[in-house]
């Protein structure tokens, strides 16, 4: 009776849905109820007769509910289809076995158990080749791209705390380089396989949803992209010519992908600190400093009573035991949050995407802020069926307001200082004896100044498609973009009440803004001949412009400080500055695929650019590019290799270009100043540019061999590559005599050469119905080396002159440190040369000739700018519902110039109350062979100190939690999880500063967090 | 047949949209919006006239672009005038003092060739153009003008024989790079000068309107000196007569200008605020270099006239006789680092035969008293007694020559730290070296009369004691310029210039370790390393000893 029962709760219930039960041969649909009901009454009966019972659940993948996942009993062959919110029904014994099947997804066994209810989650099954990858000017499925692209799919990183999609680029893939400066907010530099350029930029090109992007990537919110792609060889980078030389990464937004209308909300929260705080002196080591500094001097001092070497403020502190840390003093609680949530969908004949997002960051340091609003519209509409009309529409603006503290003024604090004033304002100067801009305090602007500071993108491409009526796999596509960026950087310095007699105030407010638009037409031709002979050809012709435009209006010494920037025609001193500049390029294309039995490959690719900012002399560059690729694992002798799911592989040649310099480079420029004579002010003009009529594009050849396999049923792929980048007629800003009235000039010279290997290896370690572990492992070398330069040889030694000034030398890499090598401290009782005294720094004299100088004895000392290794490993594991992962990131083998290292900060007067980093000093009584004594400066002989960058870094780990389909039924939802992250958390480095990965704005600290976030959708 | 002449309208929009692009000429054509370019400028008299002032603010430069005491001061310190006065080390010691790596020896170079010549050479070039000769209203105002730019090359070619001896002589403008650049003689850039000079002698206006610009007597000025260096001392002679003999100068010798209310005399006068250029009655000056306070270009690169800035005392640091501050700023004594540190040859030495009759060693142009001027001391007001530590007689408090005083800016009042910069006008040249230099001159020549009335001349007007002939010595004329220039001439150059660095600074540094690491190879300065480097195709030969 129960069966029946049950039965019958599956007429009453059920009889609405779209599927219901079914035999081999039979599909019944609900809406056809009238006739089936019978039949499936039948059945039913007839299977309850037999001791059979209704087996119910819901199978989704991890987007949602999927519909038409077919449903096998093992034993009696019976069938069933899920509907369309994923429920399906069927009639099985407990401890049968049911099989769910469904194209590109893994196929899943599950015995019945007594609950009767079976949940599955399909994991996709797609191979890695056969997913749509975006390639420039269309989509390729990844079994058919010839060149070298890599796909970041964005779903790897959702559960780490990401506001910036460059961050999901780090260590994940092969031969990019992703380096984060640590400032909220502030995305950091991408470099794609190895710096080509000696001046040029060597950022790779970004296209956003296939328009050039010229915004910054800070404006994009991370979870509104589906995914990235780089372009990294010359064939895949062809398309975009002489932009193409440093890569490209093609970023796509989301779009929609259920007819169910889908919510989606994101949202997460976390808390920052420092990785590493810089070592200050201590107060006792403080006390140490100075009086070595008052021995080395001579000057008189008593050991015993500190009024006798330190200034009348701090020895009033030092009496009172009143110590401060300046970084106390200027640090805030570091956090992030961030949420954002989208509407997507799709119909017959509209897809939409729409999202809204926050992202608020607050860095280590006071007021270091950044936050960011965003919305997107992702719209299209298929008119007719010929035609349709869409736009990718993007608007953001970040909020980067706030004076943050002086980081070196901060560094240098004595800890014994009055920081604030009676009034609790801080003070001018911590030691009010001690006066000047360095030793300012550093919460001095910060209390008194106040900045606003705007950064607003509005991105907007406008598409249509036509299918051109009447010829089979003819489309025609405009693509128009506008692209409107604005700054808005307004700062205040309030009046100062505590200065008698002085107005301090100031006040100033820059509007800058950028247009720039691109126009696309794009032809585009599929077509086969016969059965084995597939044609796509693409032809495109734009142009494009990109000007900009400022204006700053400052304004001294303001009557009336309160209106701030607000009114500067109350400063009593007002200036006025501004200025204009435009690129104008235009471009054709023309790229042809073509496959051959569908696995031999083959595509054709030139374009032709033209680009205002090189000399009229050469202002167009036509670039082409060829690849052939191989799908061998599809020939017949390698049919019999079970193991091998695909091999293929790939080969290509091509040239790119890079054109990034600056605008009137080629042209020569003069400057304005401004003097006065009595008290009349005159303008003043001085050349400021040396002319090039010949300046052009940098041009690089690749040559790129790839082989991807796929092995034992998808458990192992990867893919191996090699390449080969000549770069020729290099954009130099070449250092020139300044004997010839300039320092440098943009020219184009020499060759620089990159040779790199990458390797990139997916596994799936352990595959068990609950547990699966997977890793995946990239890795790249990249060998960088100037080939030539100036093609002179004036010491007539037979080889190529290195150029020393700009320290380029031949067969070495782009970055390089030349200097003198360091060997030891001399010590009392060794030889010194003359001005030398026991404690300096001793260099080797590699000559031999007894002395150190300049001309023999500098050298090559180490490799910067990228380093020699990169490497990152991801492992993921999944334990029921948890999902755990842990990713490792690495540069090895590079050096940087560390000059904290030195004592310089104080040449001119040493015994000034200033504090220091304590890598410790030479003394009579520690004779250290690695630290001088607190008398040497580095000036003597004009070198750097330098510190080991090698890192490896701990970088993300998630702990991931996705509520049971059961409660996500429930609830109706279509999934739910939440995660905890921690970034940054262990660093393994030599390296003495905050953060060898970033070093250029090395003062500010790198934070760790770690990160609570929930994922909803419904 | 409707959807196909829509398809057919849609079309034709479509191939407009791509040939309407190719059609749009000069697209690619690149004009600044928002700069000049050097041929678009220099095509009228208002042109020339814009690098002009260009040039007048680099020679300004010398002094207001790269402020302390290792640039523009490393004239005076460590020379027998002045030595460093904060603790520096490192600078104190010649050997790390001069290295071809050290800042200031690259700051100067690179002031020269990329600031000066380069603004020269244009003016000089272009003036010239047979394409531009229509554009000038008489031959004698194009004269003018390349006169006036010829007088800075010379005035820079000079600077640098000074300092790095023989130098590459800086004759053009390059359109192309060049790297095999070789070093002229010292001789052959002096003589480069000299040729520049006598151009500008002839075509340079007497007087101008604009003041700060360059007069007939700046030329002739440095012409003489630059006649000394070469030997060509009737011709240095010749030079100075053209000066002193115009009519137009004079050694002041009453009160004038703006501050006739408050105590001085003739001498102070012209080291007061607004009391250098010729307008303000000032007559004995020739050429100054101008400031200004809160007007656009008036304030150099760092914000006006730091002479006080670098030469005076660090007052603030100074305690009472019980350990407090005794000092707060006041706008009288300004803001000293003590960078630049007199020397007691200079504060008692030279004055030693007319210590209370020498005007130049008056209360008004020497301050040898301060007072404790914190109210909050018990010793406010009172007399600073002697001091007997190193770092406050060095650095914190020491006599000083009152020239280096002026009014504090407005900005430089309000700036973070008063920074102790003034905007008071620099003079560059005066009558009074005009007559040390002609002194100069006849005593090189042997005729010592003619010497020591040209120094009795300048001595009168201070009120010394006026010296026979048989008192002129070369060591003698160094002492009247110290105390009738002091901080006016750049030192340095004037003792390389007669070969007398090393061997005054060994006798007249107050500090050891300068007086006994200077060596005889420190008479020049090295060439900078960035230079010899970036010339790659030839050897920018580097001077001994370095």
């Amino acid at each position: 009776m129960l069966k029946r029962k049950s039965g019958a709760n599956l007429l009453k219930k059920d009889t609405n849905q779209n599927v219901i039960v079914m035999s081999k041969t039979l599909i019944m649909y609900g809406n056809q109820r009238p006739l089936y009901l019978a039949f499936a009454i039948i059945l039913l009966t007839m299977t309850s007769a037999l001791g059979q019972q209704s087996v119910t659940g819901v199978v989704r993948d991890i987007e949602g509910q999927l519909a038409g996942v077919s449903i096998i009993v093992k034993r009696s062959n019976v069938q069933a289809i899920s509907n369309a919110e994923g429920r399906y029904r069927i009639l099985a014994d407990v401890g049968d076995t049911l099989v769910f099947r469904n194209v590109g997804y893994m196929e899943k066994e599950i015995v019945v158990p007594l609950s009767l209810t079976i949940d599955v989650v399909l994991a996709s099954a797609i191979s890695d080749l056969d997913e749509v990858v975006v390639v420039g000017y269309g989509t390729q499925t990844r079994r058919n791209v010839t060149g070298s692209v890599s796909k970041v799919d964005m779903a790897e990183t959702e559960n780490l705390p990401n506001t910036n999609v460059g961050q999901a680029l780090r260590g994940r893939v092969a031969g990019v380089q992703f380096t984060d400066n640590g400032r909220p907010g502030q995305s950091g530099s991408i470099l794609i396989r190895g710096p080509r350029s000696l001046s040029a930029g060597n950022s790779p090109l970004i296209v956003l949803d296939g328009i050039f992007f010229n915004g910054s990537l800070d404006n994009i919110n991370s979870n509104d992209i589906e995914s990235m792609e780089i372009l990294k060889d010359a064939s895949a980078a062809a398309i975009y010519g002489s932009r193409a030389a440093n890569g490209v990464i093609l970023i796509t937004s989301k779009r929609g992908k259920t007819e169910k209308p889908t919510v989606n909300v994101n949202t997460f929260y976390g808390l920052s600190d420092w990785v590493d705080r810089m070592q200050m002196l201590s107060p006792e080591r403080y006390l140490e400093k100075s009086m070595e500094i008052r021995r080395l001097e001579g000057v008189p001092f008593d050991p015993d009573d500190p009024t006798t070497y330190l200034t009348l403020t701090e020895a009033e502190n030092y009496r009172n035991g009143k110590v401060t840390d300046p970084f106390d003093m200027i640090s805030q609680q570091g956090r992030i949050f961030s949420a954002d949530a989208s509407l997507s969908g799709k119909s017959q004949s509209t897809n939409y995407y729409l999202s809204a997002s926050t992202a608020r960051e607050n860095g280590l340091v006071l007021d270091d802020n950044s936050y960011r609003t965003a919305f997107r519209v992702n719209l299209d509409n298929k008119i007719t069926d010929w035609l349709t009309l869409g736009t990718n529409t993007m608007f953001s603006e970040i909020d980067n307001s706030g004076v943050p503290p002086n980081l070196t003024r901060a560094q240098i604090k004595s800890p014994f200082g009055n920081w604030f004033r009676e009034d609790g304002s801080p003070a001018q100067f911590i030691l009010s004896e001690e006066e000047g801009a360095a030793t300012l305090n550093p919460l001095y602007d910060n209390y008194l100044a106040t900045s606003t500071n705007f950064r607003t993108n509005l991105f907007a491409n406008f598409y249509t498609i036509v299918d051109i009526p009447g010829i089979k796999g003819l489309t025609f596509r405009v693509n128009y973009s506008a692209n409107y960026r604005w700054i808005r950087d307004y700062q205040a310095q309030r009046n100062d009440p505590h200065l008698p007699n002085a107005n301090t105030s100031s006040a100033s407010k820059r509007n800058w803004k950028a247009h720039d638009w691109v126009l696309e037409n794009i032809l585009d031709y599929k077509f086969k001949l016969a059965d084995n002979h597939t044609f796509d050809i693409t032809l495109m012709y734009g142009a494009n412009e990109d000007s900009q435009e400022s204006t700053t209006a400052s304004a001294d010494q303001l009557e009336f400080d309160a209106f701030g920037y607000n009114r500067l025609n109350v400063g009593e001193l007002q200036t006025v500055s501004s200025s204009a500049q435009q690129v104008t390029g235009i471009s054709s294309m023309a790229r042809l695929n073509y496959r051959f039995k569908d696995r031999y490959l083959f595509t054709l690719t030139a374009r032709r650019d033209g680009s205002s900012v090189f000399a009229a002399n050469n202002k167009f560059a036509t670039l082409p590019s060829a690849a052939f690729a191989w799908i061998a694992s599809d020939e017949s002798f390698l049919q019999d290799v079970n193991f091998l799911d695909l091999l293929k592989i790939r080969t290509s040649y091509g040239v790119v270009g890079n054109q990034a310099i600056s605008p009137y480079q080629s042209v020569s420029l003069a400057s304005i100043t401004r003097y006065v004579y009595g008290d009349v002010s005159a303008l003043g003009i001085y050349p400021s540019n040396i002319a090039n009529d010949d300046l052009k594009w940098e041009t690089t050849y690749t040559t790129n061999l790839a082989a991807d396999f796929e092995l034992f049923k998808g458990r192992i792929g990867g893919t191996v590559e090699v390449y080969d980048m000549d770069t020729r007629d290099l954009l130099v800003e070449r250092t020139i005599p300044i004997m010839t009235g300039y320092s440098s000039i943009w020219t184009n010279l020499g060759r620089v050469n990159n040779r790199g290997v990458e390797f990139s290896l997916n596994t799936v370690n352990i595959r068990k119905e609950k547990f699966e572990w997977s890793s995946s492992f990239v890795f790249s070398h990249n060998r960088n080396k100037i080939v030539s330069l100036y093609g002179t040889d004036a010491d007539g030694d037979g080889r190529e002159d290195d150029d020393i000034s700009n320290r380029w030398f031949i067969g070495h890499p782009i970055t390089v440190f030349y200097d003198y090598v360091f060997d030891g401290i001399y010590q009392e009782g060794d030889e010194l040369p003359t001005g030398y005294q026991a404690g300096f720094a001793r260099f080797r004299d590699l000559n031999g000739d007894g002395q150190v100088e300049a001309e023999h004895d500098r050298t090559i000392v180490g490799q910067g700018g990228q380093p020699r290794y990169r490497w990152g490993i991801t492992n993921n594991f999944r334990y029921g519902n948890f999902d755990f992962s842990i990713f490792i990131n690495a540069m090895q083998g590079w050096i940087g110039t560390f000059n904290d290292m030195d004592f310089s900060f104080n040449s001119f007067s040493p015994m000034r109350p200033v504090n220091i980093f304590d890598f410790g000093w030479w003394t009579p009584e520690n004779q250290s062979n690695t630290r001088p004594s607190l008398a040497y400066r580095q000036s003597t002989l004009g070198h750097n100190w330098y510190s080991n960058r090698s890192f490896i870094r701990i970088q993300d780990i998630s702990l991931a939690y996705s509520f049971p389909s059961t409660f996500l039924t429930k609830h109706s939802l279509s999934n739910l999880s939440m995660f905890l992250s921690g970034k940054n958390l262990w660093t393994f480095t030599d390296w003495l500063g905050t953060n060898p990965e970033s070093i250029s704005a090395d003062r500010y600290p790198i934070a760790k967090s770690y990160t609570l976030g929930f994922r909803i959708g419904f | 047949m409707k959807t196909l002449n829509r398809i057919k309208r849609q079309l034709y929009i479509v191939v407009l949209l791509i040939v309407g692009q190719s059609c749009s000429s000069g697209f690619l054509d690149e004009v600044p919006l928002s700069d000049y370019s050097t041929v678009g400028v220099l095509t009228s008299e208002t042109g020339f006239e814009a690098y002009m002032t260009g040039l007048h603010k680099a020679a300004r430069d010398e002094m207001a672009a790269r402020d302390g005491g290792r640039y523009f001061y490393i004239m005076a310190s460590a020379t027998d005038v002045a030595d460093f006065g904060i603790t520096a080390l490192h600078s104190v010691d010649y050997n790390n003092l001069l290295t071809p790596a050290a800042a200031h020896v690259r700051q100067v170079w690179d002031w020269a060739y990329q600031d000066m010549f380069p603004l020269a050479n244009t003016i000089i070039s272009y003036a010239d153009d047979p394409d531009l000769a229509d554009i000038w209203s008489s031959v004698e105002h194009k004269n003018a003008m390349i006169a006036e730019a010829k007088f800075f090359r010379a005035y820079t070619h000079n600077v640098l024989a000074n300092l790095y001896g023989g130098v590459p002589i800086a004759d053009t403008i390059y359109m192309t790079p060049k790297t095999d650049f070789l070093r002229n003689t010292r001789e052959e850039v002096l003589q480069y000068a000299r040729a520049d000079l006598e151009f500008a002698s002839q075509w340079l206006p007497t007087t101008v309107e604009q003041q700060g610009r360059i007069v007939k007597a700046a030329a002739d000025h440095l012409l003489t000196e630059v006649c000394i260096s070469l030997g060509e001392y009737d011709l240095a002679v010749a030079s100075a007569d053209k000066v002193i003999n115009s009519g137009l100068y004079q050694l002041m010798t009453e009160r004038f200008g703006a501050k006739l209310a408050e105590p001085g005399d003739a001498f102070s006068d012209m080291f007061r605020d607004g009391n250098q250029n010729r307008n303000s009655g000032n007559l004995e000056s020739i050429y100054v270099w101008q400031f200004e306070d809160m007007t656009p270009g008036g304030q150099g690169g760092s914000n006006g006239n730091n002479r006080l800035r670098n030469w005076g005392p660090w007052i603030q640091r100074l305690t009472d006789p019980n350990g407090q501050a005794g000092m707060v700023r006041v706008d009288s004594l300004g803001t000293g680092t003590g960078q630049v540190r007199p020397t007691n040859y200079f504060l008692y030495d030279v004055w030693q035969d007319s210590w209370h009759n020498d005007m130049r060693n008056s209360v008004h142009n020497m301050r040898r008293v301060f007072h404790y001027t914190n109210p909050a001391s018990a010793y406010f007001g009172q007399v600073v007694e002697p001091k007997t530590n190193p770092v406050d007689t060095m650095q914190n408090i020491y006599p000083y020559p009152r020239k280096i005083e002026g009014d504090v800016g407005t900005l430089t009042h309000t700036s973070s730290a008063w920074s102790g910069r003034t905007y008071q006008d620099f003079i560059v040249y005066r009558l009074a070296e005009t007559y040390l230099l002609r002194a100069e001159a006849h005593f090189r020549m042997g005729d010592l009369q003619h010497a020591a009335d040209d120094i009795n001349v300048v001595r009168n007007r201070a009120n010394a004691t006026p010296i026979g002939a048989s008192d002129v010595t070369e060591d003698f004329i160094l002492d009247e310029r110290a105390r009738e220039l002091i901080t006016e001439e750049p030192r340095r150059r004037t003792l390389v210039r007669m070969g007398r660095l090393v061997d005054r600074v060994r006798r007249y540094s107050i500090r050891e370790i300068t007086a006994n690491s200077i060596q005889e190879h420190h008479q020049w300065w090295p060439i900078p390393q960035s230079a010899i480097d970036a010339n790659s195709s030839a050897r920018l030969e580097q001077n001994l000893g370095y």
